[in-house]
């Protein structure tokens, strides 16, 4: 499949995000790479999109992060906090939502001219 | 790059090109240094990651390097994404100084500029210490930026990097004028000289020093952090897995 234009995503981000967390507990990469198979291949998106929105929820304390050693590495990982679940559930419903509508219009086929 | 752990079999060449693309990022990017570290250690980790994944029997680990250094972009884009959380991190720290070390200027000037006791109300506290209106901008500007940064965006309107930036030169400047008006006053008023003015002129000046740093740093990030041209969807990647 292509990926899809990043500001096609515009205002989705943060639940697509929130979504994969919803899993467990995954670091950032780990994350890319989750929205990328899950999408088969929709939703590649640039390094540069996913860190900084990550830190983002972070702030608004949706996800909460943590610091480990793994290999002598130092890792970030993500996690959803219980506001992360409430808000994964609202985003889910205004996406149910949206997308019925959106579906309605784009959905619609014209009738066939008629003689 | 110290710290660097790649895979054992990584070569040096392939080490090399991953410090080399870090330092680079590392040089182009501007805010908190913890933030900045924090920024290139987890981004270090991801780089690693994407070349083990990248690694295969078919590609050498030099094309596996190449190969995830393009998918995570030119350093100057990744730079780019970074520069409003570095930015609005900055404001962040910076405002939350100012309230932080307030009061320590604060309280010496309030000791002694305050209105002799018989002059009560607030207009013999406006008398006494003029800058008392500034005072209450600076703090409003901070404590809406802070809120308008942190936990209750979820609520309220995002401030973009660019606002924050700019309610930190707010602030900066409001403490700058704040703090020369009261040296000004104290030293041109016929008050006796007083230990205490020490003190207050002391911690006034520090906190000019600061605020002069800060109207720089402030004004050069936001400089730097104004939208250029848009970019194509792809622009950030030098690599489109080939």
């Amino acid at each position: 499949m292509l990926p899809m234009r990043p500001e096609l995503l515009k205002g989705h981000l943060d639940a697509l995000l929130l979504a994969v967390l919803e899993a467990g507990p995954q670091h950032g990469y780990a994350v890319i790479e989750a929205l990328r198979t899950s999408s088969d291949g929709a939703l590649d998106l640039p390094t540069g999109t996913v860190y900084p929105a990550l830190h983002r929820l972070e702030r608004a304390g949706l996800i909460a992060s943590d610091w480990q050693t793994v290999n002598g590495r130092r890792r970030r990982a993500y996690q959803l906090t219980p506001s992360g679940h409430v808000a994964l559930g609202e985003q889910r419903a205004v996406w149910d939502q949206f997308s019925t509508a959106v579906t309605a219009v784009l959905g619609r086929r014209a009738w066939p001219a008629t003689v | 790059m110290a710290g660097h752990r790649l895979t054992t079999k990584a070569g040096t060449h392939a080490q090399s090109r991953v410090d080399a693309y870090l330092g680079e990022l590392a040089h182009l990017l501007r805010g908190p240094r913890r933030r900045r570290a924090r920024i290139l250690a987890e981004l270090r980790d991801g780089l690693d990651q994407a070349i083990a994944d990248h690694t295969t029997d078919e590609r050498t680990e030099d094309q596996a390097v190449e190969s995830a250094i393009g998918r995570f972009g030119t350093p100057r884009a990744v730079a780019d994404a970074f520069a409003g959380e570095l930015a609005t991190a900055y404001a962040r720290h910076t405002i939350a100084w100012y309230i932080a070390t307030g009061p320590l200027v604060g309280v010496w000037w309030l000791l002694l500029l305050q209105p002799h006791p018989w002059r009560t109300g607030l207009l013999a506290l406006l008398a006494a210490i003029p800058v008392l209106p500034l005072i209450t901008v600076a703090i409003a500007t901070a404590a809406g930026t802070l809120a308008t940064t942190g936990r209750l965006i979820r609520w309220l309107p995002e401030a973009s990097p660019d606002r924050a930036l700019t309610a930190t030169i707010a602030v900066a400047a409001l403490a700058l004028v704040g703090d020369l008006t009261v040296i000004t006053l104290y030293l041109r008023s016929a008050e006796p000289a007083q230990p205490l003015a020490i003190l207050a002129i002391g911690a006034s000046l520090i906190r000019i020093a600061c605020s002069v740093v800060t109207l720089r740093h402030a004004t050069l990030m936001r400089r730097n952090s104004t939208p250029a041209a848009p970019e194509a969807p792809d622009a950030g990647r030098h690599d489109a897995r080939r």
